[in-house]
């Protein structure tokens, strides 16, 4: 039995430890703030900012902050976030940023368990990018999908009434499309998605990869690669606009509102824009899914997803996440966005949202072909670096500036050596 | 002497062709802007009409700009922050350099150098630990923060080139001043300082544009929409994913540069004048 000074000493350490220990889950916080690079589509962030903030700060009292950040912007502010543990408490990821971050994200491996039981399950193509070391870094709440954008009525000018299933056909469609004056206008500069977004799946589809899964076998110097990179170069000089090279994200864009191009690799935004301020070309505008090569259809992954930053009152980050992956919630800000953010959960395959537009179906279904960039590499900084870097972008694209196959391969095959530290 | 000759041919090939040909590639970017951001959407796509000329001009971009988003306030606070620092970083900088140009003391040199290298750091390098700094300071989100931040950047570059025109003024001058009775600080402030106007003047030109432009501080410390400087502003709500708003990006260029061009002219007179002080008898 305890003395009664042993009970003091021991009432007194409980005490202080009350007072000094951790704060308890349910003293939630006063302020919470949520960044984002600001999203295309105006009404979602206005929808998330205006309804469903004050909403959440409503039923909790806590004040609810957004943060837009500029496009560009977000890999700087999430830096600066982790490094200095201030600011946001719920941040952006997107690609494979949440292997980049991982020391400084909270597991939310719980909260994705819970709604994949919910809402779910996942599409599991997901899981490359939002999980590091089994744990989940981050909760998706849709992928930007990157397919064609084309002119219905100059495709059909040249008899082709639905678009072409291979790369092969597709070539053919553009070379009789390219004398009519219609050229295509597929980005081959330095931009950050539309290059990316036709090329990885162009060089999967011919089954090159540019890494194996153990992320130390450089894969690039293959003949399939070789194949890949010689359609490229016929692609580009018999059907494209010769200025692509220089292209970034928002030039295929311009040209193909400004009527210049009838055929491009981009996101749902050219309808968008299309049906607001160019009606007649919006009518004759569809999508079509990546065209298939001899090893398969491929499509780039992009998981715009939420992060809980290390420095974040975890529990009530988690509470809001929970709330916000609520049905309730997300039914209504998914639809806000015009089914721009294509769900990652498959409840939500069959959501009215993809009804009020068939157009944008083709970007559901992308989903289940869409793979990492770098895949079947591992996720993590090296690929991000060969992203930035441009390597693959390059190594097409200088083939199709006139260099030689085994040229490019080689200078692309040697980055890789550097990037990822392969023999 | 006249420029070209008395001759009208003369003057005309000599003067007013080459002055109309540096007018147009100066004057260009604005008729550029001007003219994209009186544009309807419809023509700013159009590759197949002559780009120079609006067919049916609008203001659509500038109501936009004006009634959609908080133009003015970045306007405002872009003012404030760019005016705020430029005082500072001159009045700071005039404070460095003066010493380093004209007294004597030991380590002086090596302050010299540690100056020109600081402005050397890139910023790049810098964000995160200021961005500490300022979270530390509990001062995120405040236009105090960029206030505090510009000036690191500003005050070496202000030093170093006020150093070079300090150096450039004769001791003698001073020393006269000094035999007349001046104390040091008048010797600076009545005869230095005058002479070093168009220093002073570059350092303040220089310290106000590199202000309203800065984008990299702009964009880590000012994260709402009601405390962002025009660029930050501009870029965050006028460029949403691939899609640019040409017409009101042009606009915001445009309505932000009114104000920098009317200052730097009422500054020119003096700025040129104060280039060509002192170089003949008057």
């Amino acid at each position: 039995m305890r003395t009664r000074r042993e009970f003091l000493a021991l009432s007194a350490g409980a005490v202080a430890a009350t007072a000094l220990g951790p704060r308890r889950a349910d003293a939630a916080p006063k302020a919470m703030t949520i960044v984002r690079e600001s999203s295309f589509i105006k009404a979602f962030d206005d929808y998330f900012a205006k309804t469903l903030l004050p909403e959440y700060e409503k039923l909790t009292g806590i004040k609810m902050s957004y943060e837009a950040v500029s496009v560009g912007g977000m890999l700087t502010r999430l830096t600066t976030i982790v490094e200095t543990k201030s600011g946001p408490e719920v941040a952006m990821t997107a690609i494979n940023w949440p292997h980049l971050f991982d020391a400084g994200l909270v597991d939310l491996t719980d909260v994705a368990t819970e709604i994949g039981k919910k809402l779910g399950p996942w599409h599991d193509n997901v899981l490359d990018a939002v999980v590091v070391n089994k744990r989940w870094k981050a909760l998706p709440w849709g992928n930007i999908g990157q397919l064609e954008a084309y002119r219905t009525d100059w495709f059909a000018e040249v008899g082709v009434k639905k678009f072409p299933d291979t790369w092969e056909d597709l070539l053919a469609a553009g070379r009789l499309l390219k004398k009519k004056g219609h050229p295509f206008g597929f980005e081959l500069g330095h931009g950050f998605g539309d290059n990316h977004g036709w090329l990885y799946p162009l060089l999967w589809s011919y089954g090159g990869r540019e890494v194996d899964k153990d992320g130390k076998t450089v894969l690039i110097d293959s003949p399939e690669t070789a194949k890949a990179v010689d359609f490229c170069r016929k692609f580009y000089q018999e059907t494209m606009l010769e200025d692509v090279l220089g292209w970034t994200d928002v030039n295929n864009n311009k040209a193909y509102l400004g009527e210049q191009i009838s055929c491009t690799n981009n996101a749902s935004s050219i309808l968008v824009v299309a049906k607001r301020d160019f009606p007649e070309i919006a009518k004759v505008t569809d999508h079509g899914m990546n065209p298939q090569g001899p090893k398969g259809r491929y499509h780039i992954i992009n998981a715009v997803s939420h992060a809980v930053v290390n420095h974040a009152d975890v529990a009530a980050s988690k509470a809001f996440l929970r709330w916000l992956y609520d049905d309730k919630q997300m039914s209504r800000w998914l639809a806000s966005g015009d089914a721009y953010y294509a769900p990652f959960l498959t409840a939500y395959d069959n959501h009215p949202m993809w009804n009020s537009e068939p157009r944008y179906l083709p970007y559901k279904e992308s989903l289940k072909t869409s793979r990492l960039h770098g895949w079947p590499g591992p996720a993590g900084h090296a690929l991000a670096e060969s992203v930035a870097k441009y390597v693959l972008v390059d190594m097409f694209a200088k083939a199709c500036r006139g260099d030689s196959t085994k040229d490019v391969i080689t200078t692309a095959a040697s980055q890789l050596k550097q990037i990822y530290k392969a023999k | 002497m006249i420029i070209g000759g008395r001759d009208f041919l003369g003057r005309l090939r000599r003067l007013y062709l080459p002055l109309a040909v540096f007018l147009v590639l100066m004057l260009f970017p604005f008729y550029w802007m001007l003219i994209t951001s009186i544009k309807p959407n419809r023509e700013l796509y159009n590759a197949r009409i002559m780009p120079l000329i609006v067919h049916q001009p609008t203001l659509k971009h500038y109501v936009d700009l004006l009634y959609e988003t908080n133009f003015l306030t970045w306007t405002y606070n872009t003012m404030l922050v760019a005016v705020v620092t430029t005082l500072v970083s001159v009045v700071l900088g005039t404070m460095m350099a003066y010493p380093l140009a004209r007294l004597r003391f030991p380590g002086a040199a090596v302050v010299a150098i540690g100056v020109a290298a600081t402005y050397l750091v890139p910023q790049p390098l810098l964000f995160i630990p200021m961005s500490d700094i300022i979270n530390r300071l509990d001062l995120g989100n405040t236009l105090t923060a960029v206030m505090l931040t510009y000036p690191t950047l500003l005050i070496p570059f202000s030093a170093w080139l006020l150093m070079g025109y300090f150096k450039s003024v004769p001791r003698e001058l001073e020393e006269a001043a000094r035999i007349d009775g001046a104390s040091r600080f008048q010797a600076m402030t009545r005869i230095v300082l005058p002479l070093c106007t168009p220093g002073l003047l570059s350092a303040g030109i220089f310290s106000f544009t590199l202000a309203q432009n800065e984008f990299l501080y702009a964009l880590i410390f000012l994260a709402k929409s009601e405390v962002r400087t025009v660029p930050v502003g501009a870029i965050t709500e006028l460029i949403r994913g691939d899609v640019f708003y040409w017409g009101q990006l042009m606009a915001a260029a445009l309505l932000g540069s009114v104000p920098v061009a009317v200052i730097y002219s009422f500054f020119v007179d003096y700025y040129v004048a104060g280039l060509t002080a002192g170089s003949v008898k008057s």
